[in-house]
């Protein structure tokens, strides 16, 4: 009986999570699709050869998985020895630095982003990948830091010191031992600030200026136009990279998993 | 949303200029005299144009990147890069931050533009000034008429120059009504309510929803009897009819679909509500009636327009260049190119995508392979538009621009929020 209801509830949540994307699933391949008809009365593959003929919509999905790369990668490089430091040690002034750290998911994106545009347009850096870029780390680095300081936390040192002892270089104990340990975390954080520049409008609306053209800002633009068709293909689109994303890292993640328990 | 944005910004370019001495013009490299066409088109070539421009509907899109587009290239070696924004206010923004930065050259070349937004630029001084007279085709635009001299009742004074016109009407569904059974006034469109309680609607009005409030000004001008008298500001007259238009809408308030408690924000809900049987009228501006829509799929195929006998609302909108665009030598020459007969005939057919009716006044154009162009063009908007001469016939302009609040306003006060 229990078994049945935990079968009964999974199966409820997992409609849940799918049934919307089913519907834009079906939305994405229909041309007319008025209530009471159940179905579409006509298939068509129409939105989506629409949607690749589009050079800006190839030109802002490539736009957009570059910026969101180059951000996780420079995420990563800055949150890095800020988290090391604020898991390892204790310091005076560490509880402000966390306070700062967490400022930006506090404080309104509208606030942050207005003031940033101002100064971006003074340093000539408004309309330019860099100031995107720039701006986009702002909302992931919180989250970047959070993660892996999280997993410095629970870093034991003693494998760097053991390893120093045994003659290894600096540079060799940070790539063999160092970043083999934290590795599972940085994908984390990585797919983290990934996810969060991915799905950036505002900032890239306002630093890029409508010069840097992302995915998020032609969706924003076809849901105010609302033809369900080109909205539900758009958002298939938006989803996939992410999907595809999380679907490789998953793997990575379980066999790098697995790898460190063996080790242990 | 991005209202909020454009005051905060607003306010801060406000206070900035009070505080800051004006900042140091850097000067636009390009060289041309507005006086001599030649010129302008001379050191536009080479030039890439950042048009920015609601980028909601696909068709207008694809309109605009295959005639405009490629017309600019051909004939002048001009690249037109269509910037889509989700709405104008976010071009506005733009401008009014790089006029707070000083940013001179900035980003935005032209802008496709009327009502309030256009209002808001020209009043912070962020427009280029005196330059639609001076295009070869400003000889088609009837600028004598106060529908293209005024813009929502702002003087236009030659800072836009226009593309496209747009009128309210009504649509239907022809699988469901016969043309017999169509209410033809608003007093007709109150007794068909009755009849057919839940099955009408109107879109909110408010800011952003100018269709709505289209709607409302509409009834107010057949309940007193007249357009012309709104052409002015006049608060007595106000006082003396509002009683009576707020009356109207909430006796038809119990009869509305959801029984008035909600409506629908935009076009595209009320569209939405159409083509799902909900509702059985809603509302468009395209001069081809159901047509674009039709053709995106949006609503069902047997989908017309129709109009009432009098009092629906027409106006037109533009293009404008910020004081600071980059390349203001190819705006211009796009602008001018968007005044081209052959793409005046092109914009209103269904099959094009755009829609929207002419900018120009076809009775300016003298020359016979342009006239006749631009006569075929009208012959052919199909069937789910309605004929040109019924749109002629109940045509009127847009009241003074200091009843649009007003009506906003006493619409939710004494309707939405009335409880009775």
């Amino acid at each position: 009986m229990k078994k049945i209801l935990n079968a009964a509830i999974r199966f409820f949540l997992y409609l849940v999570l799918i049934a919307p994307l089913l519907l834009f699933g079906v939305y994405a391949f229909s041309e007319r699709w008025f209530f009471p008809d159940v179905l579409p009365s006509t298939w068509s593959t129409a939105p989506f050869l629409r949607l690749f003929s589009d050079p800006k919509t190839v030109g802002g999905l490539l736009t957009s998985i570059g910026i969101a790369l180059v951000v996780s990668l420079f995420s990563l490089i800055v949150a890095f020895p800020a988290a090391r430091t604020l898991g390892l040690r204790r310091f005076p002034g560490r509880q402000f630095a966390w306070l700062l750290f967490f400022l930006p998911t506090v404080v309104p994106p509208l606030a942050v982003g207005m003031g940033m545009n101002i100064l971006f347009l003074r340093l000539d850096l408004a309309g330019s990948f860099v100031g995107v870029i720039l701006s986009h780390l702002v909302p992931t680095l919180p989250y970047t830091i959070f993660t892996l300081s999280g997993l410095f936390a629970n870093y034991d040192e003693n494998y760097e010191y053991q390893a120093i002892v045994l003659g290894a270089s600096k540079r060799r104990t940070f790539f063999n031992v160092t970043l083999r340990l934290v590795f599972p975390g940085l994908i984390v954080a990585g797919l983290f600030a990934f996810l969060i520049s991915w799905s950036q409008y505002l900032l890239t609306l306002l630093i890029g200026g409508g010069k840097v053209l992302t995915l998020p800002m032609l969706l924003f633009s076809a849901v105010s136009g609302g033809n369900p068709s080109t909205i539900a293909a758009l958002s298939l689109l938006f989803i996939a990279p992410p999907v595809l994303v999380i679907a490789l890292t998953a793997r990575q993640l379980n066999q790098h998993g697995n790898a460190i328990k063996e080790q242990y | 949303m991005r209202k909020l944005i454009a005051l905060l910004i607003l306010s801060v370019f406000a206070l900035s200029a009070c505080t800051s001495i004006v900042q140091t013009q850097i000067v636009s490299s390009e060289s041309f005299d507005i006086n001599n066409w030649d010129s302008i088109v001379a050191a536009a070539n080479g030039q890439t144009v950042n048009w920015y421009i609601w980028g909601g509907s696909e068709s207008i899109n694809s309109f605009v990147d295959n005639f405009y587009g490629e017309a600019l290239k051909d004939r002048y070696n001009i690249t037109l890069n269509r910037v889509p924004v989700a709405d104008t206010v976010d071009a506005v923004n733009q401008v009014l931050s790089e006029k707070q930065a000083g940013k001179d050259p900035g980003a935005v070349d032209l802008i496709w533009i009327n009502g309030e937004n256009f209002a808001t630029l020209k009043q912070a001084d962020l427009l280029y000034r005196d330059w639609a007279n001076k295009l070869p085709n400003s000889q088609y635009v009837n600028w004598d008429n106060p529908a293209i001299n005024r813009d929502f009742g702002t003087p236009v004074d030659f800072q836009e120059s226009p593309w496209s016109s747009a009128q309210f009407q009504f649509i239907y569904d022809s699988a469901r009504m016969q043309p017999e059974e169509l209410p033809r006034s608003y007093a007709q469109l109150k007794n068909w309510a009755i009849k057919n309680p839940g099955r009408f609607t109107y879109i909110a009005p408010g800011p952003g929803a100018f269709q709505g409030t289209r709607f409302v000004k509409g009834a107010l001008f057949e309940i007193s009897g007249g357009a012309d008298q709104w052409a002015t500001f006049d608060q007595t007259t106000w006082d003396k009819w509002s009683p009576e238009l707020w009356a109207y809408f909430n006796e038809i308030k119990p009869y509305l679909w959801r029984q008035g408690e909600t409506y629908p924000k935009d076009e595209n809900e009320l569209h939405s509500l159409f083509a799902n049987k909900e509702v059985d009228f809603s509302i468009t501006q395209a001069i081809v009636g159901a047509g674009a829509l039709v053709e995106q799929g949006l609503v069902p195929q047997t989908s017309k327009a129709f109009v009432f006998e009098d009092y629906m609302i027409g106006d037109f909108n533009y293009v404008g260049i910020p004081s600071n665009a980059p390349n203001k030598a190819a705006a211009l020459v796009l602008a001018n190119l968007i005044l081209e007969p052959e793409f005046q005939a092109a914009q209103i057919l269904p099959e094009n995508g755009f829609g929207l009716g002419f900018g120009i006044d076809i009775n300016q154009v003298t020359d016979t392979a342009s006239t006749t162009l631009l006569a075929d063009a009208s012959k052919k908007l199909g069937d789910a538009a309605t004929s040109p001469s019924d749109l002629a016939k109940s045509l009127v302009g847009d009241s003074a621009a200091q009843y649009q609040s007003l009506i906003e306003e006493g619409w939710r006060q004494y309707v939405l929020l009335n409880s009775k």
